[in-house]
């Protein structure tokens, strides 16, 4: 990879000339975040691919022995963790479509003449500054049908949020739907703001709808950066688990982070969860990378 | 903005204004109701109808700070009188004071924890920001080959359930004795927090026109100064949005503060939590907890707020 | 900007330098957050007032324990010396290497005959009947029930209940009159409900609760010594424990579907239920009015028997080990013997720990010392647990994925589910290769 890097570029001969060469700043900026991430990442990543193919158990000092793709064979043919996958596909959909309808929807409004905009930017702000894991707790208490707010404020008696499995998974939605929109928010408004002021008004002179100018003007321009929001909602919803794993017990909301939680610090199936942990690696990879060519489309429109 | 504004604009904007104000109020009434229950008597933090009129009670932070054990009746009048307020306050929730073998009141974890969290997440900020600010400025200003690779490879590094490799880094750190250290964490978390970093700023570095350092080239400067001169300054905004979602990230980061350390570096995250852990919860304690921890951050924040739209903005402006 | 960062690195440089400054002679215990970890740092601390070793006691959520000290363990780390742990975790520590062998340490101190006996077989001998021994019985727990007092001694509930039921309301003598009075006193419009139970599915929580059943019902897990499950697990008694367990859950409060010790408890402090399962270990905080605005009117019992009169409970509690990584295993031995003398022993169970020493549980100053002691004695002494073999998560996983969504999602009958259970249990020990 660092090879790849030690490429000739254009001189630019005033600046070769004195202090280091640009080849030089080029690799000095570069190859050491590179070398840090290969370091902290690949390692990793082929220690447990070589577990992967192993029956390893890392609660004992058992040696491991070498399994070929048997973990990865079983795992595919598990009933159990298809259905993981799929609970997961739809929190996904579900919490990163409404954490975009709500953000978005709220920059849109914020991006007008409001009385203390600032202010109410930065408060809406505050619910994605605790920690998930504290996030759960009281949420957990809030969702209660006993002693919990949201039923009293919303007269829904004895609603059960968490402990009916239809609903669960909604609940858990909405939980990260209230902490991560502010960041879509954030990202929107910002995208929202740096729109030139002229295409509005060309638009208002050639008396085009609303309609017309919000999916001409407003969504073309916010596109790139509501993208990088999206890329990066989906990454952390398909990998979540503090939320669901503290909010509720139901086979329904067992999204794959938590079976691959169980299966490698529970029951310590090291090898096995390694080689569940690469199939969900390859499936991140796959979205994101759908995600990053349709970026780079939008971009260069 | 146009020059006469219509009736019906004017009540549009009022629309939006009350809709903005339900919006905010839904928001925050969550962190309206910790915020209160950190301040409550513990009889009153569950209570249906929520209490909203209640005296303010400092026992949940006295609470917090001590370490205590559950007491299975109320203490001797003796006892009682005996202990200075803030020990009678602890007595008041049903508990006591943990004490020293030689006598002394034992600290709970949150004080030395809180302060591992600043030094993690700072350090880790800086390095993180400072790192990705370079490598996106080389990414955004020299041809490198396989660019596009290289980035989706930074980005992929954020792709992994930290569940995957925890095993690994556990067994890594602590071949080379970096588990349970401060360097450990903020090694993880700056690596976490890199390629957040390289992306964001490269929208940033994209939008400075090359013309500044080229002209600072040709005034004499070298590549080096006029990124420092030049670029830095003109990426301010860009680096302070930044650095308030590297520093979010690092200060609530849960997985692998508890996985990677016990009792020299732990940070508070794990901590907070483990309050629920006795018999019966006390919300007031988790609440006080919650809500010291959410104040540098949410500080840090409101300083930045103005920099935050903009340098968000900065990243998308188009030529 | 550079020097601000070399100064703030400098900074925290020293600031790392302070916080790893050494202490003498310093022994840390691990083991759960919970009021037992607050009374055994309290007696420790008598530990260096006599001898001036330091002693820590450092714990997690519950939640997380059994993972961080694995992951500990995995790693060989030496930052615990002894481990309080689960009574399941004998096999993966003994088999694992990462407990000290303690079977001198038994014998010399003939701790077989000084600790009662279903704490030494559960919480301290691996494999059963083998005389190996791994652990010292530190806290003795298992599954006892608290109850409304108010509510069953309310002379028109009493008439009401004889009226339906046909016998006194009392303390419920077996479990069918549990069942009864959970349903007798299930009244949504008066925010009352029956009967409080262990639904989380997320470690052992319901496993424990459905064992309360199982065995009063006379059923088995399975054989514990040839593996044996099918035809023991999903035995007719077996399906007939999973049925009432089940129905029980119909008279929970609201929204009880991942509930453990926490809300267990609060279902009583919040008056919500009449009876509540939980682990004696967390009875103390129902006994003070600060915590428990009910604590005049709750009352304690031992799990009734089921139909046939077995009666049984589910094990909680945890022996004390040495790791095996631990540079201070002589330190740690020392402190050992200071843990087991008869006044150290009575000092634990007065500061509220569940001492396991039999002297000190048969003493009547023990049992009248709180309400719920005596059903505490008597219930030790008629307690079974779960499976100890290192594989014992992997069975708990899959007993958690079969009967959650039966209790809570009324899917399939109980004798599917548990056919299925013996299935996977099956098909898991010949994974080990264990039985036949």
């Amino acid at each position: 990879m660092a090879t790849a890097v030690m490429t000739t570029l254009d001189q630019r001969t005033r600046a070769a000339s004195r202090g280091m060469s640009d080849i030089s700043i080029r690799n000095l900026f570069i190859i050491p975040t590179i070398l840090f991430l290969i370091v902290f990442n690949i390692f990793p990543l082929l220690y447990s691919l070589y577990y992967s193919f192993t029956d390893f158990r890392a609660s004992t000092n058992a040696p491991a022995n070498f399994v070929g793709l048997q973990n990865y064979r079983e795992l595919l043919n598990d009933p159990f963790i298809w259905s993981n996958f799929a609970i997961t596909a739809q929190y996904v959909i579900v919490s990163v479509t409404g954490q975009v309808l709500v953000g978005f929807g709220v920059a849109m409004l914020l991006n007008r003449d409001i009385p203390f905009k600032g202010l109410i930017t930065t408060l809406l702000l505050l619910p994605m500054m605790l920690s998930m894991a504290v996030v759960g707790l009281f949420w957990k208490l809030l969702y209660d049908p006993s002693w919990g707010v949201i039923n009293y404020a919303l007269g829904l008696g004895n609603f059960e949020w968490l402990a009916n499995p239809k609903m669960a998974l909604y609940a858990v939605a909405i939980t990260d739907i209230w902490m991560w929109s502010p960041f879509v928010m954030l990202l929107s408004l910002a995208g929202l703001s740096a729109v030139p002021k002229h295409l509005y008004e060309a638009a208002a002179i050639d008396r085009a709808g609303s309609f017309y100018t919000f999916f001409r003007i407003t969504l073309p321009l916010v596109a790139p950066i509501l993208m990088i929001a999206i890329i990066f909602r989906t990454m952390e919803a398909f990998k979540t688990f503090d939320l669901a794993y503290i909010l509720t017990s139901q086979p329904t909301t067992e999204v794959i982070s938590i079976r691959l939680y169980k299966m490698a610090f529970q029951e310590w199936q090291t090898g096995r969860s390694c080689a569940l942990a690469y199939i969900v690696l390859i499936m991140v990879i796959a979205i994101t990378n759908i995600y990053v060519k349709y970026l780079n489309k939008v971009k260069e429109r | 903005m146009a020059a006469v504004r219509t009736g019906s604009e004017i009540a549009l904007n009022r629309f939006a204004v009350v809709i903005v104000l339900i919006v905010t109020l839904i928001f925050l009434a969550p962190i309206y109701w910790i915020t209160s229950t950190a301040f409550k008597p513990r009889n009153l933090a569950t209570t249906i109808p929520p209490t909203v009129v209640f005296e303010p009670e400092i026992s949940p932070f006295v609470k917090l700070f001590t370490k205590r054990a559950q007491l299975r009746s109320a203490p001797t009048p003796e006892e009682y009188a005996a202990a200075p307020w803030w020990e009678r306050l602890v007595f008041d929730g049903g508990e006591k004071v943990v004490r020293s073998g030689k006598g002394e009141v034992q600290l709970s974890g949150y004080p030395s924890r809180f302060m591992n969290s600043l030094i993690v997440a700072i350090t880790s900020t800086v390095l993180a920001v400072g790192m990705g600010t370079f490598t996106a400025y080389g990414f955004s200003r020299f041809k490198v080959k396989g660019e596009q690779d290289l980035l989706f490879f930074i980005l992929s590094t954020r792709m992994l359930p930290p569940v995957v490799v925890a095993i690994p880094m556990f067994l890594m750190y602590r071949a080379v004795g970096l588990n349970d250290t401060h360097w450990g964490l903020i090694i993880l978390y700056t690596a976490f927090n890199l390629s957040f970093s390289v992306w964001l700023m490269k929208g940033f570095i994209d939008e400075i026109p090359k013309e500044y350092e080229e002209a600072a080239l040709v005034d004499g400067y070298t590549r080096m100064e006029a990124f420092f001169k030049i670029v830095l300054p003109e990426a301010a905004t860009g680096i302070a949005a930044t650095a308030v979602f590297c520093f979010i990230t690092a200060w609530n980061e849960y997985a692998f503060a508890l996985i990677m350390t016990n009792r020299r570096a732990q940070t508070a995250p794990p901590f907070i939590p483990s309050q629920v852990g006795s018999g019966l919860p006390d919300w007031t304690v988790i609440a006080a907890g919650t809500f010291l921890f959410l104040l540098p951050v949410a500080i840090f924040t409101f300083l930045l707020r103005n920099h935050l739209l903009r340098g968000m903005s900065f990243g998308a402006i188009r030529k | 900007m550079r020097k601000t960062l070399t100064g703030l690195l400098a900074g925290i440089g020293l600031s790392l330098a302070c916080s790893t400054s050494a202490f003498s002679q310093e022994l840390t215990i691990f083991w759960a957050e919970w009021d037992p970890a607050n009374y055994l740092q309290e007696l420790v601390n008598q530990y260096e007032a006599e001898t001036g070793v330091k002693v820590t006691v450092e714990t997690t959520p519950w939640a997380d324990f059994q993972t961080k000290t694995f992951t500990e363990f995995n790693a060989k780390g030496d930052a615990y010396d002894m481990v309080v742990g689960d009574s399941q975790w004998l096999g993966a520590g003994s088999t694992g290497g990462h407990y000290v062998d303690l079977t001198d340490f038994f014998k010399k101190h003939n701790l077989g005959e000084v600790m009662a006996p279903a704490t030494v077989k559960s919480y301290a001998e691996y494999p059963g009947n083998s005389g190996k021994y791994w652990a010292i019985p530190l806290e003795g727990d298992a599954v006892g029930w608290s109850y409304r007092k108010d509510w069953f001694e309310d002379p028109k509930e009493k008439e009401a209940f004889k009226a339906k039921y046909g016998y006194e309301l009392d303390v419920p003598k077996d479990w069918k009159a549990l069942r009864d009075i959970s349903e007798f006193f299930y009244r949504p419009d008066e925010k009352r409900y029956g009967i409080a139970i262990y639904t989380d599915n997320s470690y052992d929580a319901m496993a424990m609760g459905f064992e309360n059943a199982l065995f009063s019902y006379g059923g088995e897990l399975g054989d514990y010594t040839t593996y044996k499950v099918d035809g023991i697990i999903n035995s007719d008694k077996a399906v007939a424990a999973l049925d009432a367990y089940k129905e029980l859950y119909k008279f929970t409060p609201p929204g009880w579907a991942k509930t453990f010790f926490v809300e267990n408890n609060q279902a009583i402090t919040e008056g919500l239920a009449a009876m509540s399962m939980n682990y004696f270990a967390f009875f103390p905080s129902l006994l003070n009015e600060a915590t428990n605005p009910h604590a005049k009117n709750t009352g304690f019992f031992a799990n009734p028997p089921g139909p046939d009169g077995d009666q049984f409970a589910a094990l909680g509690g945890q022996g004390i080990s040495i790791v095996s990584y631990s540079k201070n295993q002589e330190e740690a031995l020392k402190f050992l013997e200071w843990f087991i003398k008869d006044d150290t022993q009575k000092k634990w169970a007065e500061l509220g720990g569940y001492t396991c020493s039999k002297a000190v549980l048969e003493s009547a100053e023990f049992q009248n010392a709180t309400p719920y002691n005596k059903a505490f004695y008597e219930t030790m002494f008629k307690v079974k647990d779960f499976w100890a073999v290192p594989e014992y998560a992997e069975l708990l996983q899959q007993l958690n994925q079969r009967l959650y969504p039966h209790i809570v999602g009324g899917e399939g009958s109980s004798k599917e589910v548990l056919d299925a259970l013996a299935g996977d249990w099956k098909a898991t020990f010949a994974k080990y290769g264990r039985g036949q």
